[in-house]
């Protein structure tokens, strides 16, 4: 048989790079760069360059499993689905529809995560449904709806190669969003200026022609400040203002608490330094401000991506290309899941629930009576877990890894009455699940991803799942099936008619309009191209909100018990909970080991070297790990990567919520360290 | 030029000079991908465009099939120079490939900046003149003038490396098994930027002879660092030096690796000794 | 930028035929030298492979020397010859990037003796002190 080589799309991170795969003998064995993809254009990045080495290992669940005591035994999809649903079914009729949950997967199809949300409402009228971009973009959802009335990136992420002054804040795109920045440095051979805000000097903080290291968490107050400044020089768009914006007032009056001074000395960053950066923003003919996980995962992450949006839209930097606001998505598919309604609150398109006409036509659709009530989100399903949470349908998702404080994840899900988990690995959370149902991974199906400038893109089925583990596509169908629902669909195309019909944005969107180069929603009828940038003329609110951040100072600051601050976030070789990438060997051979960062002077204060094994304590829980000593970090902070299970960096972080969002403050608490002198040698 | 290269490779498998021709398919939607033709009547689908290179494609396909079978590749002048590159490795079977060449026309001559835009053995198209790479201003300000300067060029190139291994990963020629660059006696791992002297130059150095200018790193390259460049100096000194360009010759290896009784530098004596502080008389 | 005086540290690979007897003896003579180099003795220049010259200016070497013997005089059948090929290549590639050529030093032939290896020494040390700092390069590593 002759070598295959089949064009997807890379299932790492939101960036949505294309892949060929070269198939051998039924076998993904080689991954090559899609030359015609739009985004990458013939690159990767190393993770994308093996996306196959996962696909074949032999720790791929193969069968459903149940679990007989502490052990699993396998059993057969009828006895799987047949006990699923009825267990289910059992759980709703005795504590209500609203004890059943369902966590959605940022790393399934659009089309997989627009049946299981539906599954979810329609087979138990409840709301009870969410998904991961709780724990990141969830802020920028609810942010960026008050004042633009749009979460998505505004512009295409080609845009960002034309922009001539390009801000990050909160963003390590070098390490998550790799050839993403192939675009950013296109901007800067141009000439373009780079500012980047951010505690730690990331790799894009090293190529930057400014870096403003403040103090964690005060990512209002310098925003706040350098508005005041665009304001008293007056360099903002006083035009752009009249025409296209509403509460100027109120903005203008909020920034009179925040003089440059106040915002220099809460920050931590120089006067002189925000009245440059202010400047060269605001004077820019095009800006973009680039922002993710360092100002999403506070205390008051919505806030700050209030304060983002109010910046952009007060030098007008907006609503033409070249310019606008970045909010970069994680997950291969986190836009996908959020588009496809995989929200407690929001149905498929942003439609809400509470809203009755939008009901009415949804339960028409669906035949199927709907809950008006908005369900929980994903931090208060798990929190809920044993009291009013009773059964949990856990698609693809990893919480034991990647929720906050996980401890208490790992306690909470022990509560459950029931816990299905779907996924391609036993991973973590899996281990607590009753009832384990094999899925399959990006190389097996064929469906749609949606990356985080708003472009479907199509992935193409190039080998079969191992042994019988099936497609997420089929078990939906079974399980809506058995759950009463007319889940009859052929393929995954029939399930994008069917929402591309519920949903204005995505109407002129279907299959075989995708295959060269996806399109960007919205894309409202067969002819329409998709779309480069939004608000051009308007924004999707109408006219745009300057909406008053409330900034809340980190809830859980060092102390003289726990000395040290802790930030967590992402490396370039692994992937989030490290499910695929520590079973790829060259991801795992290139970091191997967990790690914090530890600044040199800290270091000496602990007497720990290069390499040596650490405790490292908070008021949550305790890991053991290694000791990578560098000045990326400053003095009493630590950075710790979240990917490694055996050191789960979230052991050790606050659950505490944004109150306006549920996004839990990962990228601040207080920690304690000691060398650990009892740890094996390497 | 397309008619041209569809005929041949019809012939070669109608007549069963090779089992399998490696080339770029237009399919269903016009998508294109990279694809193994088996019969005549595939062939129609064929393409020439993007340019996407086959020659480390079509050894990995080789490797995989039995000595009997045998691969035709479509390729364009750098690909056949790096098949070249190959065979002298032992890499390529010459017995086992085919090539059906063609010619690259002046605007992805000078896309490349490529000096020999056409194939040795040209089947289809015909040739243009190469572009002389040296002429280009962008190239000149990274190869020419103050040293300092140029450092802070390099370095503020080297420094946005992700550590993708796209440079190695594409280039036709790294194939060893295990690289260099994996092992972090010699190459800092988990940190990028990659650490830039030792991942940088240990490449650039091992490819110093045997690079073929064919693009696929710096293509590759999601960051932009101008790779090609890297490598044209030292192209030109062994071209000077011993009148040697990689992948022309397959009988002819490396300059470097022979004496100076076998490989001289024409026009220059072989010195008794060497000081290169120029201090001796 | 700044130069490198008072940073510089220069690794000596020394052919143990050749450019070893004139480190060790300029040792025995007690000549005053630097004390900014290290030497490695290997059998032949041409086990130097140019990999390692790199890796010692990653690792914060200044400059490099590599002594053999004199071309036409190789205890081992020419080695040295492609060695020389190889490592004026190197240079070439140094040159390119601005790291500088003239941080690797080759003495084929010209450090036989104590008091030849110590001008050299002298000398390399003093050019070196005058280039342009490589922190630029190095800072990037951890």
């Amino acid at each position: 048989m002759n070598p295959e080589f089949i064009r997807t799309i890379c299932p790492y991170c939101g960036t949505g790079c294309g892949l060929v795969l070269k198939v051998e003998e039924g076998r993904a064995a080689a991954t090559y760069p899609d030359r015609e993809n739009p985004v990458s254009r013939g690159s990767l990045c190393v993770k994308g360059w093996v996306a196959h080495e996962f696909v074949h290992h032999p720790e791929r669940l193969t069968a459903p499993l149940l679990r007989k005591g502490d052990r699993f035994e396998e059993i057969s999809w009828e006895e799987a689905i047949a006990l699923a649903s009825s267990k289910l079914k059992e759980t709703a009729a005795k504590y209500g529809p609203d004890s059943i949950g369902g966590l959605s997967s940022a790393k399934c199809t659009n089309e997989e995560n627009y049946l299981f949300q539906k599954l979810i409402r329609a087979a138990f009228k409840t709301n009870n449904v969410d998904h991961c971009a709780r724990l990141c973009h969830a802020a920028t959802t609810v942010g960026m709806l008050q004042t633009l009335g749009s979460g998505a990136m505004t512009n295409s992420i080609s845009d960002l190669a034309g922009a001539d002054c390009i801000l990050f804040i909160g963003s390590n795109a070098a390490e998550s969003h790799p050839v993403l920045m192939g675009e950013v440095y296109k901007a800067l051979d141009r000439g373009a200026k780079m500012i980047v805000i951010d505690p730690r000097e990331t790799p894009v903080a090293r190529n930057a022609h400014k870096l403003l290291r403040l103090n964690p968490g005060t990512d209002i107050p310098l925003l706040a400040g350098m508005m005041r400044h665009i304001v008293d020089k007056g360099l903002h768009k006083t035009g752009f203002i009249e025409k296209r914006m509403e509460n100027f007032e109120a903005l203008k009056t909020f920034l009179q608490a925040w003089p440059v001074e106040k915002a220099a000395k809460e920050t931590g960053i120089d006067e002189a330094v925000i009245r440059e950066v202010a400047e060269t923003y605001a004077r820019a003919e095009n800006a973009a401000i680039v922002y993710c996980m360092g100002i999403t995962q506070h205390a008051c992450g919505a806030a700050n991506v209030i304060a983002v949006c109010d910046l952009a839209m007060l030098c007008g930097h907006v609503g033409k290309p070249f310019s606008g606001i970045y909010p970069l998505r994680g997950q291969n598919n986190v836009q996908g899941a959020c588009d496809m309604g995989a929200l407690p609150n929001l149905y498929p398109g942003y439609q809400a629930v509470a809203d009755p006409a939008i009901r009415e036509k949804f339960q028409k659709a669906w035949k199927a009576d709907l809950s008006d009530k908005p369900g929980r989100t994903v931090t208060e399903l798990i929190n809920a877990a044993g009291k009013d949470i009773r059964a949990l349908y856990i698609m693809a998702e990893n919480p034991c890894i990647s929720d906050p404080d996980v401890n208490h994840v790992m306690e909470a899900l022990q509560r459950l009455d029931f816990l299905i988990v779907q996924d391609i690995f036993l991973t973590e959370t899996a281990k607590f699940a009753h009832l384990i149902l094999p899925g399959a991974c990006f190389a097996e199906k064929t469906g749609t991803y949606t990356n985080t400038e708003r472009r479907f893109q199509l992935l193409h089925k190039a080998v079969d799942p191992p042994g019988k583990a099936m497609g997420d596509f089929e078990i939906l169908c079974m399980m809506g099936k058995a759950l009463g629902l007319a889940f009859d669909y052929n393929s995954p195309a029939d399930v994008m008619s069917e929402y591309a019909g519920l949903v204005p944005a995505y109407a002129g969107i279907c299959f075989d309009r995708l295959e060269r180069s996806g399109i960007q929603w919205p894309c409202p009828d067969e002819k329409h191209p998709g779309t480069r940038f939004l608000h051009g003329e308007k924004f999707t609110r109408g006219l745009g909100r300057f909406v008053i951040p409330d900034y809340t100072p980190p809830m859980e600051k060092p102390d003289a018990e726990y000395p040290y601050y802790l930030n967590t976030g992402r490396v370039f070789a692994h992937y989030h909970t490290g499910t695929m990438t520590r079973r790829s060997p060259f991801l795992n051979r290139e970091i191997e080991d967990p790690y914090v960062e530890i600044h040199p002077e800290d270091a000496a204060t602990l007497g720990v070297g290069a390499g040596d094994w650490i405790r490292v304590t908070s008021r949550r829980g305790s890991i053991v790990t290694t000791a990578r000593i560098t000045d990326r970090v400053v003095k009493g902070s630590i950075f710790a990567p979240f990917h490694f299970t055996e050191a789960r960096a979230n052991m050790l972080t606050n659950p505490v919520l944004d109150p306006a969002c549920k996004t839990p403050e990962y990228k601040v608490c207080a920690v304690k360290m000691v060398k650990d002198h009892e740890a094996k040698a390497r | 030029m397309l008619g041209q290269v569809k005929q041949k490779a019809k012939e070669i498998l109608e007549k069963k000079e090779a089992d399998g021709v490696l080339g770029l398919r237009k399919g269903l939607f016009d998508v294109i991908h990279p694809h193994v033709f088996t019969s005549p009547t595939e062939i129609d689908t064929l393409v020439l465009e993007p340019k996407w290179l086959f020659a480390k494609m079509a050894r990995a396909i080789l490797r995989e099939k039995p000595q009997a079978w045998r691969l035709a590749v479509i390729v364009r002048g750098c690909d056949e120079r790096a098949i070249v590159e190959l065979v002298k490795r032992n890499q390529i079977d010459r017995e086992r490939l085919l090539t059906i060449g063609y010619a690259c026309d002046g605007d992805q001559a000078k896309a490349c900046l490529c000096s020999r835009p056409y194939p040795q053995k040209l089947d289809a198209g015909s040739a243009v003149e190469g572009v002389d790479p040296l002429a280009d201003e962008r190239v000149k300000a990274y190869l020419e003038g103050d040293a300092g300067k140029r450092m802070e060029m390099w370095v503020a190139q080297l420094k946005r490396c992700i550590k993708c291994y796209g440079c190695r990963n594409s280039c036709p020629i790294c194939v060893c098994v295990p690289c260099k660059l994996e092992d972090d006696v010699w190459v800092e791992r988990g940190v990028i930027p990659a650490e830039m002297i030792s991942f940088q130059l240990i490449r650039a150095f091992h490819l110093s002879d045997t690079c073929v200018a064919c693009g696929a790193c710096q293509e590759a390259c999601p960051v932009g660092i101008p790779l090609m460049t890297l490598q044209l100096s030292m192209r030109e000194a062994l071209k000077k030096d011993y009148n040697y360009e990689a992948g022309l010759d397959a009988n002819r290896k490396s300059p470097v690796l022979f004496d100076f009784s076998k490989e001289p530098r024409p026009g220059q004596a072989v010195p008794d000794w060497v000081d290169s502080m120029g201090k001796k008389p | 930028m700044s130069a490198e005086r008072g940073n510089v540290k220069i690794l000596v690979f020394a052919c143990r035929w050749c450019g070893l007897i004139g480190a060790d003896g300029a040792g025995r003579k007690r000549i005053e030298l630097p004390a900014s180099y290290r030497v490695i003795p290997v059998d032949c220049a041409g086990y130097v492979e140019p990999d390692a010259v790199i890796r010692a200016l990653a690792s914060g070497a200044t400059g490099v020397a590599v002594l053999g013997c004199h071309v036409g005089g190789c205890r081992f059948n020419d080695a040295n010859h492609p060695a020389l090929k190889r490592l004026e290549l190197l240079r070439t590639l140094l040159d390119t990037t601005g790291i500088g050529g003239r941080r690797l030093l080759l003495g084929f032939g010209t450090a036989h003796e104590s008091h030849q290896y110590a001008e050299m020494i002298v000398d390399f040390h003093r050019e070196l002190e005058g280039l342009p700092s490589m922190a630029s390069w190095l800072h990037m590593a951890e």
